[in-house]
This record gives C-alpha cells, sequence and structure tokens, in this order.
C-alpha cells in the first residue's frame, strides 16, 4: 500500500508512522542504509577463543564468517560466499576449522580468508589470481574490551566514535568480576513482527508492569516483591537516557554508584541480575538483566532474537548457575517473560497495525516529551523510567538514515 | 550411583504396560489443561528439563529453555490459569500423542528409567504448530502408579529459533 507514503516517517510530536512496521519496502531501506553503514555486532571473543575458532553470523542479512587465525589470532570477518560459483563455504554455527572447502567443487580457504586451492587450476591458464580471490572480507572490523563489531562501509567513523557515550556503559560490562564469557550458549527466540519492536521493548520499564504483572506477582509470592512499581514512578534515579547516535540506556540508578565493582545497590529482581541498567546500542545489540540481547532482522514482520547470558568468569560457579536459572526462567522461550512480549508487544502490536485504513495510522512516542532534560555540555538527553526518551533516541538515528537515503 | 538392571518376561511386559497407562494419562491432563493434577504427577525433589541447543548439555554450566524444580513448576502451573500469562491468551490447544515408549532399566532403588517418543500439535492465533523429540523419564513407582522424579523433553528443534513455547510440552 502506497497511500500513507506521503505522511512523515516521523512527525515533529513524536508520532511514527504505522507502516515504519510493516512496509517491506521501508525494510529494504533500512538494510540499505542503516545495516550498511552501522557497525553491528558479530561476536563476543569468548566465543571463539582458540586459533581456528569460528561462528557464522549476520549483518543485517549478509552471512559472514568471524574466524580467529591460528597463526596470530586475528579475527576476520569474511563474507560466506565461495569466489567461484556462490556456494555458503560454512554450513556450521560454531566451530574449528583449518580451513574451509566449499563442497561444490573443492575450492578452499584458510582462516583468514586466503585462497589456497583450486583443484585442477590449470584449467584457468593464466586468469586466476589466488591472491585476488579469497573470500572477500568485510570492510571494517574492530573488537573493544572483547566484543566485536562489523561495518559494511569502509568510510564509516571509528567504533569509538560510533560508540560515543555508549562505551562507558560496553565497558562496565566487559568488567564484570573477572571479565565475562558468552560460554553458557544462546536461547534463540523468533516472532512474526518488525525488529524494531524488540528494540523498542528492551528499554521500556513503563510497559513492565502491566505486561509482566503475573512475574510481579510471582516474586510477591516468593516473599520477595519487588518496587517496581514505586520506583518506575516515584524515583527520580530511576532514569531514561539518550546517549545520542541511536544508542541508550535505562538506569537504575546513576552508572557511577556501580563503577568499581560495587554492586550493593543492583538488586531489582534477584541476585541473578548484574547490570544495573537496559541499554541499547544502536541498531540490533542489547543488554538487559544478565544477558546479551541481538536482533536479527529477517523481513519487515519477520524477526530472530539471540539471548547470550553474560557469564562474569570471576563469580563461582554457584552464582553462575544462579544466573542461568533466573534468565531462563524469565528470558527463554519457555519463560513468563519473553512469551508475554511476544504476544503483546510483538504480535498484538502487528495485528493492531494491520488496521491501515484508520485515519490515525501512527503509534505516540512522546512521552515525557516536556519533562526530558539536556545536558549542554554532553548532549545527553535524560527523563523518567517510563519516558520514551530512549526509543526517541533510536527513532532520530533511524531516521535520518532511512530520509537520508542511500547517498547520505 | 544405583546399579540398573533390565527388565525381562513378564515383569518387563507388565511395567511397560503400567509405564505407557501412566503416560497417557499424563497427556490427558495436559490436552485437558489440568495442570494443577498435572503438576501432583511430580514428586517432591522432581526436576522439569527442556535442554537448550543440544540434548546433552550440563544444566550447571549452559543455558535450558526449562530447568524447573517442583517450586518453580509451581509457579509455571500458577501462572498458566492466573489470567495474566498474556502468552496463553488465547490459549494453546494441545494434541499430546505419546509412543515408542520403552523401559530401559530399574535402578536398585526402584527407580524406571523411560523414555518416548513424542508429537505435540498446537493450535493457537490460526497457527498450527508441531513440537516433536523424546521425552527421558525416571519414575518412582507409589502407590497406584509412577511420580516423575526427572521429566528431560528434547526437543529435535532446540537448537533453532523457538517462538512462544508457552504451551506446557
Amino acid at each position: 500500500m502506497t497511500s500513507t507514503t506521503a505522511t512523515p516517517l516521523i512527525s515533529d510530536d513524536w508520532r511514527i508512522a504505522g507502516r515504519a512496521y510493516r512496509d517491506q519496502e521501508l525494510f529494504e531501506a533500512e538494510m540499505r542504509t542503516i545495516f550498511a553503514r552501522s557497525w553491528v555486532f558479530v561476536a563476543h571473543e569468548s566465543e571463539i577463543p582458540d586459533g581456528g575458532d569460528y561462528k557464522t553470523a549476520r549483518i543485517g542479512r549478509q552471512p559472514v564468517i568471524v574466524t580467529r587465525s591460528a597463526d596470530d589470532g586475528e579475527v576476520n570477518v569474511l563474507f560466506n560466499r565461495c569466489r567461484h560459483r556462490g556456494s555458503a563455504v560454512c554450513q556450521r554455527e560454531y566451530g574449528n576449522a583449518n580451513h574451509f572447502r566449499c563442497a561444490y567443487h573443492g575450492w578452499t580457504y584458510a582462516a583468514d580468508g586466503t585462497l589456497v586451492g583450486v583443484p585442477f587450476d590449470d584449467g584457468y591458464g593464466d586468469r586466476l589470481d589466488k591472491s585476488q580471490m579469497g573470500l572477500v572480507p568485510v570492510p571494517r572490523v574492530e573488537r573493544r574490551r572483547g566484543f566485536v563489531f562489523a561495518c559494511l562501509d569502509p568510510d564509516a567513523p571509528p567504533l569509538e566514535e560510533y560508540l560515543g557515550h555508549a562505551a562507558r556503559y560496553l565497558d562496565f560490562i566487559a568488567d564484570l568480576p573477572g571479565g565475562i564469557e558468552l560460554s553458557a550458549h544462546a536461547h534463540k527466540l523468533q516472532y512474526e513482527g518488525n525488529w524494531k519492536l524488540q528494540v523498542e521493548n528492551t528499554i521500556d520499564p513503563y510497559h513492565f508492569s502491566f505486561t509482566h504483572k503475573s512475574w510481579l506477582d510471582i516474586l510477591k509470592d516468593r516473599g520477595t516483591p519487588s518496587a517496581w512499581v514505586k520506583n518506575l514512578s516515584t524515583n527520580p534515579e530511576w532514569r531514561t537516557v539518550d546517549l545520542g547516535n541511536g544508542h541508550s540506556a535505562h538506569e537504575y540508578g546513576p552508572l557511577e554508584r556501580f563503577e568499581g565493582g560495587n554492586d550493593d545497590g543492583v538488586a531489582n529482581f534477584s541476585s541473578a541480575e548484574l547490570l544495573p541498567f537496559n541499554f541499547i546500542i544502536f541498531p540490533t545489540l542489547s543488554f538487559v538483566g544478565a544477558h546479551l540481547r541481538l536482533v536479527q532482522p529477517i523481513s519487515a514482520t519477520r524477526t530472530r532474537v539471540f539471548l547470550f547470558p553474560l557469564m562474569p568468569k570471576g563469580l563461582d560457579p554457584e552464582r553462575r548457575t544462579e544466573i542461568l536459572r533466573s534468565h531462563e526462567a524469565f528470558y527463554g522461550p519457555a519463560g513468563a517473560g519473553s512469551t508475554d512480549d511476544i504476544e503483546v508487544g510483538f504480535e498484538r502490536v502487528m495485528a493492531g497495525l494491520s488496521a491501515t485504513a484508520t485515519s490515525e495510522d501512527w503509534v505516540l512516542m512522546s512521552r515525557g516529551l516536556d519533562r526530558e532534560t539536556v545536558d549542554e555540555a554532553t548532549g545527553i538527553r535524560y527523563g523518567r523510567s517510563s519516558d520514551e526518551v530512549c526509543q526517541r533516541g533510536f527513532y532520530r538515528t533511524w531516521r535520518a538514515h532511512v530520509e537520508g537515503g542511500e547517498g547520505a | 550411583m544405583p546399579e540398573t538392571r533390565t527388565l525381562d518376561g513378564a515383569e518387563a511386559l507388565r511395567t511397560l504396560k503400567d509405564v505407557e497407562a501412566f503416560l497417557f494419562d499424563e497427556a490427558a491432563l495436559l490436552d485437558a489443561r489440568a495442570f494443577d493434577a498435572w503438576l501432583e504427577l511430580f514428586a517432591e525433589d522432581a526436576v522439569y528439563w527442556i535442554p537448550s541447543g543440544a540434548d546433552q548439555i550440563d544444566p550447571e554450566r549452559e543455558v535450558s529453555i526449562v530447568y524447573e524444580r517442583r517450586a518453580q513448576l509451581a509457579e509455571r502451573v500458577w501462572r498458566l490459569d492466573s489470567g495474566l500469562a498474556y502468552a496463553q491468551e488465547p490459549q494453546s490447544r494441545t494434541s499430546h500423542l505419546v509412543s515408542n515408549v520403552r523401559v530401559s532399566g530399574v535402578d536398585d532403588d526402584g527407580l524406571l528409567r523411560v523414555d518416548a517418543a513424542f508429537v505435540v500439535s498446537e493450535f493457537r492465533r490460526d497457527r498450527l504448530a508441531t513440537h516433536a523429540g523424546r521425552y527421558r523419564y525416571v519414575l518412582r513407582p507409589r502407590e497406584g502408579g509412577f511420580s516423575i522424579v526427572l521429566k528431560k523433553v528434547e526437543l529435535i528443534d532446540n537448537d533453532g529459533h523457538l517462538g512462544n513455547l508457552s504451551l506446557v510440552l
């Protein structure tokens, strides 16, 4: 339907057009702009600790292999596509290999992508320069504190500049006791809805006491009631923070209080919660509770999500197990939280947004607009806990990409 | 570890029949959404376990889809009937098919090792879904039947992307 394309994607008073969540052409534009230019998380180094280790990942819809070279330990991000006739050369999620051999005609590549073998290569005469025919590397790869990001744009700003004020939160996670590892594997979810719904939901304390009331009731019944509702409405230290560049956080108290290993104040739900904030890095990486969350857009109306429990190496085994049990109960595919979010926050929203003929085909993202404050020195915006400051931060950057067009 | 012996002859046949009857009754309770009665099948020291990623994982070190002791299972059952579990509104209508039942052995302390194939068809929100795999049980004989000490659900797609898995498998 093109009937609404004349209306702006986002109005001055923060109404977001319904087509932002359902239009496949707009999704394609997101792939050509946001996912072609942004730094996208592809791996944590603990997933590929040894030489020869690899994992497969995606940048937007682009399939890549993240490998660790055996000789120098370098991390490589390569398109998973044979240079001969296009076959994907790596089929598994994780593994260890000396080389990747295409099963179609036997072309063989080293972990850094170098083409090292072509059967019967005399057939090409002088036409095949193997040094130019390796697996194509993704133009930019940078690491920060164990987090590996890749970017399809050779002219993108450096990762540090891209992260900006968000780097501090990422460092806090890297500094959890003993450093972290993604050693407990991942939960994998999927839903019939737009990828941005999951991102919005990650930094949205406003919905918690409604969508997840059953969970608050369970905590109460355990004798460990959450002060969630009270804090949400009255605690000035619970706040939403727009960090710029599309990144944002919801803080359960000022970050400096928790930096330096002091976790006295980290008690949102249970001792298994590690992070005193919910945190998103534009466009698809986020951190909640005790897990890393990675959103993978499939189409305008289909999304996959990975949830990796964060395992601090310095915690004793019992505490690590407690983190797993707590994480499963709320965030797992059969957990109380994720299943209710999929139903209410994603699939019911998509059902509602199919009412395209309404004269009011938009969603409202203006909560707290009149009471948000801006730190003039840093440009960071702050709002109340239940305000949509984080979402607006995300959508400002989103709009700059999709309205700026491919050449912007 | 207690010794495990296999069953023979008439004892094997009789035990298999008793175990099948128990598993079919359990399936009927789940299809009827009689979750409170289902919970009563579990022993006080029971574990209900759905591994994630692979069948053979270490639940102390790797994440599961579900790893619940009786207390958490009781919370799950409470939630399903609370009227607040939106993931089950509308409810899943299910058909639990349990087959290929095998009693692989019995411990010295009388615990039975049982495995069975399952197919759970689920209809919800105009979508028909299939969940399949193997159940592995440890059953403790009690008056009139068994109690469940372990129910492990090995989904064939436990390394795939799963949707709203709020039904009980």
